[in-house]
């Protein structure tokens, strides 16, 4: 796009949905509500591994108002899952975790049917249990699942007895690597269990019409896939299943899977009424998608002047009693773990368990700030014994253009150095140690923009408005006004001039959904493929109609134009109405696959990245000499985003990504004793405020890559990366103490002081 | 358990209704008149997501009893402004990109109307507007364009200039 200025793209223009937003207009899943609907509830078991012997609804069914009460005795035996089909609706008999559900109830209140909840009678017989996730590798370790190998599942995973899936990574002759070494370093780091803590909850309201359809209205990050994963759950074709997004809260990877749906769908085709039902926080906290825990063990060998030659690895990663997207996660883990390093010999494993706790998801970057905490803390560990300043370290052994990546891929646009040294530079890294218990930290890594197709319908309308009609659900990000700007670009009319249609699944195109920092990408590159088709048939039309040559005719200022000719485009859009039903095209995009080296990866789902991004996070803060407690002073992102599609909104996914990673690194744990957790709730599972946020500084850096939009690359997931590494990494220079365990408490780095002060 | 009649202030309009006693004032907004522009999560005055203005004051509406509104002024975000007619705030939230997701922001706003109505006079201090805002919690912003808004949006609101404000 040299040389050429673009108007709308590249501009900090307002959302297109913010006045609905700040007006209560914007109807979420949460708020939407259909004349005569019941509220569903539903039964959560109080055992983490035990057998149901006795379950009796008899008196629920019996209050007032109740309408349908439904056990895994009344629908059909089906299990369902992403990678392995291990989960039931309900409870088959056996339950595996504290709160999985067992029974669901449709009455006439909320207040009622919580009372038929509590009406229903039950006796467990329990069963051995396990909740540590080494505990779960053992031999005489009790099985979560007795039938684990009678399960369907992807071929790709490795699995037996309680490892849902093990994947590797590597190349070259580790040994032979180590053997080489000047020093060899061994670490292990643990991170918890984070939710991704949407502010709007699950809910779905389902109603079932005159042809047997039923409709979901939900907040889902991944309209299709819940369409198919429903009308696998209710023993239908997917043409009968239609899944339409309201508005949506905020996911995070925390609603891209079943959650409520299957129970408001199965409750509705019972009572024959629309069905409602919506988690509360106790159930978000028990039974969501949150960040799996990991133990990463990681061992690393460099030359004397500090150059990586060898590293060997392990990710074990705590399903929960399902495996869900575990082994998937887990096996991405190992990129992260690998990179934005060249490494001559590497050897990693990953290793996804079960356990019996809850299930566990995708959040935002899903295995990003695990292995980079292991990582980049690993870094600095080592930087400090060789006496290299971390950042040089980093430097001597970042990716460099024409790199091969850890699947022997070949790397392009690559920009981590520059990442790095402007993170560097706006943190003032020459002054590492400003006062007495201030210091500060580095960290970097890379990133994939996720693949997937993605189909859009343009419609430009004869007021010379355009539709934009895409099955990719706004999440909150502005990835879709991003898509608008792109397609405003390429049609040269106005922000303003483009609507967006709601996702329905009956009426829009396909998209492999809102997830993995893909929709502006991928969303916008199916714009552009619309508008050209669309300047195509603008071209045909308008050459018949001047009898000039189509190559003459062009799109300008919302006006067609050759030589002297100049029809505005609304007129063109109406004229098109009534000679040949109207200007409409189906734009449509795909990432292409990196070309890998098969004989580096093994049972890994993903062995190539595609469209990556580079990015360091630098941080400045203190640690109180006594209490531990960490204020943040200063906080800079230098991310590559290829091509700002919109600053502001780029801005705000890092802003509120660096919030979430802080969560993580400071906070945020669900605790579990025994299987049950003891925080659930939003007063004890603590996210930041306004008061734990320092102001971040974002750096954007615009090297542009091959396939994204005027080069743009995924934005959304990175920024919670590095906060973790970034963090620590502070913490040790201001404070002295290595803390390898997530969240980095107060407490943790007391009690670390305490310790070695008794040493 | 038996309704009861309730008569209910909302945005300058009243309504007859019949209640239940213990139903929430959210619940009321919510379930029984449609308004949904006021939002529910935690239902434990954690997240904030359901402030109203009550008497002028921002509080948490899942944990108050419609009963306990009975003879005072609600506002909610309906009430606030409309497309056509943007309060400041709500337009210094679009203009500075603070809207993300959107789910947080009625009860953020409300909030900061509720707070600025106290500056009465004095464009308060980031730190202020942190702490002011502290009960609501957002999980997409990271809360720096929200505290920018709030800031723009309390100069417009506010004839006196800044430094004036300072020194009063």
């Amino acid at each position: 796009m040299s040389g050429y200025q673009h108007r709308v793209a590249g501009k900090r223009l307002n959302r297109l949905d913010g006045i609905g937003k700040v007006t209560g207009k914007h109807v979420y899943a949460a708020d939407f509500a259909l004349p005569g609907m019941l509220f569903g509830k539903i039964l959560r078991s109080s055992e983490p591994h035990a057998r149901i012997r006795r379950l009796d609804v008899a008196k629920a069914r019996a209050l007032p108002g109740v309408r349908t009460v439904l056990t895994a005795s009344d629908i059909p035996a089906i299990r369902f899952g992403t990678a392995i089909k291990d989960r039931s609706v309900f409870a088959d008999g056996v339950v595996r975790f504290r709160g999985e559900a067992i029974a669901a109830v449709a009455a006439t209140s909320l207040e009622i049917a919580e009372a038929a909840v509590r009406a229903i009678e039950i006796e467990y017989e329990p069963l051995p249990a396990v909740f540590d996730p080494e505990e779960a590798l053992t031999s005489g370790a009790p099985l979560v699942h007795a039938g684990w190998s009678d399960y369907q599942a992807l071929p790709v995973f490795d699995r037996e007895g309680n490892v849902s899936g093990r994947a590797e990574l590597g190349g070259g002759d580790v040994e032979a690597g180590f053997a080489q070494s000047y020093r060899i370093y061994e670490h292990r780091f643990t991170t918890q269990h984070v939710h991704p803590g949407y502010t709007e909850p699950r809910s779905a309201i389902a109603s079932w019409d005159g042809n047997g359809d039923v409709i979901v209205w939900c907040n889902t990050q991944l309209p299709f896939d819940m369409k198919n994963m429903l009308a696998e759950v209710l023993d239908l074709p997917a043409s009968k299943v239609r899944v339409i997004v309201p508005g949506i809260g905020g996911g995070f990877g925390g609603k891209l899977r079943v959650g409520v749906e299957h129970f408001a769908a199965w409750l509705a085709r019972a009572s024959k009424r629309p069905v409602k039902v919506m988690t509360t926080s106790e159930e978000e906290l028990t039974d969501a998608y949150p960040r799996q825990p990991t133990i990463v063990t990681l061992r690393t060998g460099v030359s004397r002047d500090g150059l990586l030659l060898a590293r060997q690895g392990r990710v074990l990663l705590d399903c929960g009693a399902y495996a869900n997207s575990g082994p998937a996660t887990a096996a991405i883990a190992l990129q992260v773990l690998a990179g934005p390093y060249r490494t001559p010999h590497l050897a990693f494993e990953s290793v996804a368990v079960y356990t019996n706790k809850g299930s566990t998801g995708s959040f935002r970057a899903p295995a990003g700030p695990m292995a980079n905490f292991a990582v980049e803390s690993q870094m600095d560990l080592i930087a400090d014994n060789l006496g290299i300043d971390p950042l040089e370290f980093r430097l001597r052994n970042v990716y460099r253009e024409g790199d091969k990546g850890p699947a022997g891929e070949t790397l392009t646009s690559v920009s981590i150095e520059e990442c790095l040294r402007k993170a560097a530079d706006a943190i003032g890294w020459h002054d590492r140690r400003p006062a007495h218990g201030r210091g500060k930290g580095i960290a970097c890594s890379w990133w994939l923009t996720t693949g997937g197709s993605s189909g859009v319908y343009v419609k430009i309308n004869p007021d010379g408005s355009v539709t934009l009609v895409s099955g990719a659900v706004e999440l909150g990000s502005g990835a879709i006004t991003g898509a608008a700007q792109i397609l405003a670009e390429e049609l040269g009319v106005d922000l303003a001039d483009v609507n967006v249609a709601e996702v329905d699944t009956h009426s829009s195109p396909y998209d492999y959904g809102a997830q993995g920092s893909r929709t502006a990408f991928s969303v916008g590159n199916a714009c552009i493929a619309a508008a050209k088709d669309l300047r195509r048939q603008i071209g045909e039309l308008m050459a018949a109609q001047w009898q000039v040559p189509i190559d003459s005719v062009r799109l300008e200022e919302k006006s067609v134009i050759s030589g002297d000719k100049r029809m505005s485009l609304a007129e063109v859009a109406s004229l098109s109405q009534r000679s040949g039903g109207g200007l409409i095209s189906h734009g449509t995009a795909i990432q292409p696959m990196p070309v890998f080296d098969p004989s580096k990866v093994k049972n890994h789902p993903l062995p190539a990245w595609t469209s990556h991004s580079f990015h360091a996070h630098a941080v400045d803060l203190s640690v109180d000499q006594v209490t531990g407690e960490v204020s943040i002073h200063r906080y800079v992102v230098a991310q590559d985003v290829g091509y700002a599609i919109n600053p502001t909104y780029i801005e705000g996914q890092i802003e509120g990504g660096v919030a979430q990673g802080i969560g993580q690194t400071l906070s945020e744990e669900i605790v579990y004793d025994q299987g049950r957790v003891m925080n659930a709730n939003l007063t004890d599972y603590k996210m930041p405020t306004t008061m734990d946020m320092p102001r971040v500084e974002c750096i954007l850096v615009e090297k542009p890559g091959v396939n994204g939009p005027y080069g743009a690359k995924g934005v959304g997931e990175p920024p919670c990366i590095q906060p973790p590494a970034a963090i620590a990494n502070a913490i040790a220079v201001a404070s002295g103490v290595r803390v390898c365990s997530l969240p980095i408490t107060a407490e943790k780095i007391a009690l670390e002081r305490l310790d070695r002060a008794a040493d | 358990m038996s309704r009861q009649p309730l008569d209910l202030t909302i945005n300058g309009e009243s309504y007859q209704l019949m209640v239940e006693p213990h139903w929430s004032l959210l619940q009321v907004l919510r379930r029984e008149l449609g308004m949904t522009g006021t939002k529910e999560n935690c239902l434990e005055a954690e997240c904030g997501v359901c402030t109203v203005l009550l008497d002028g004051k921002a509080v948490n509406s899942c944990i108050l009893l419609a009963e306990q509104a009975r003879g005072r002024s609600i506002v909610t975000i309906e009430g606030l402004g409309d497309p056509e007619h943007l309060h400041p705030l709500q337009r210094a939230f679009i203009d500075h990109g603070a809207v993300q997701c959107g789910y947080c922001i009625p009860g953020m706003i409300l909030t900061a109307k509720s707070f600025l109505d106290e500056c009465r006079g004095h464009v308060p201090s980031e730190a202020e507007v942190r702490e002011a805002l502290s009960g609501t919690l957002c999980r997409c912003t990271g809360y720096q364009k929200i505290v920018e808004a709030v800031i723009a949006a309390a100069r417009q609101l506010n004839s006196w200039p800044e430094e004036a404000g300072r020194a009063s």
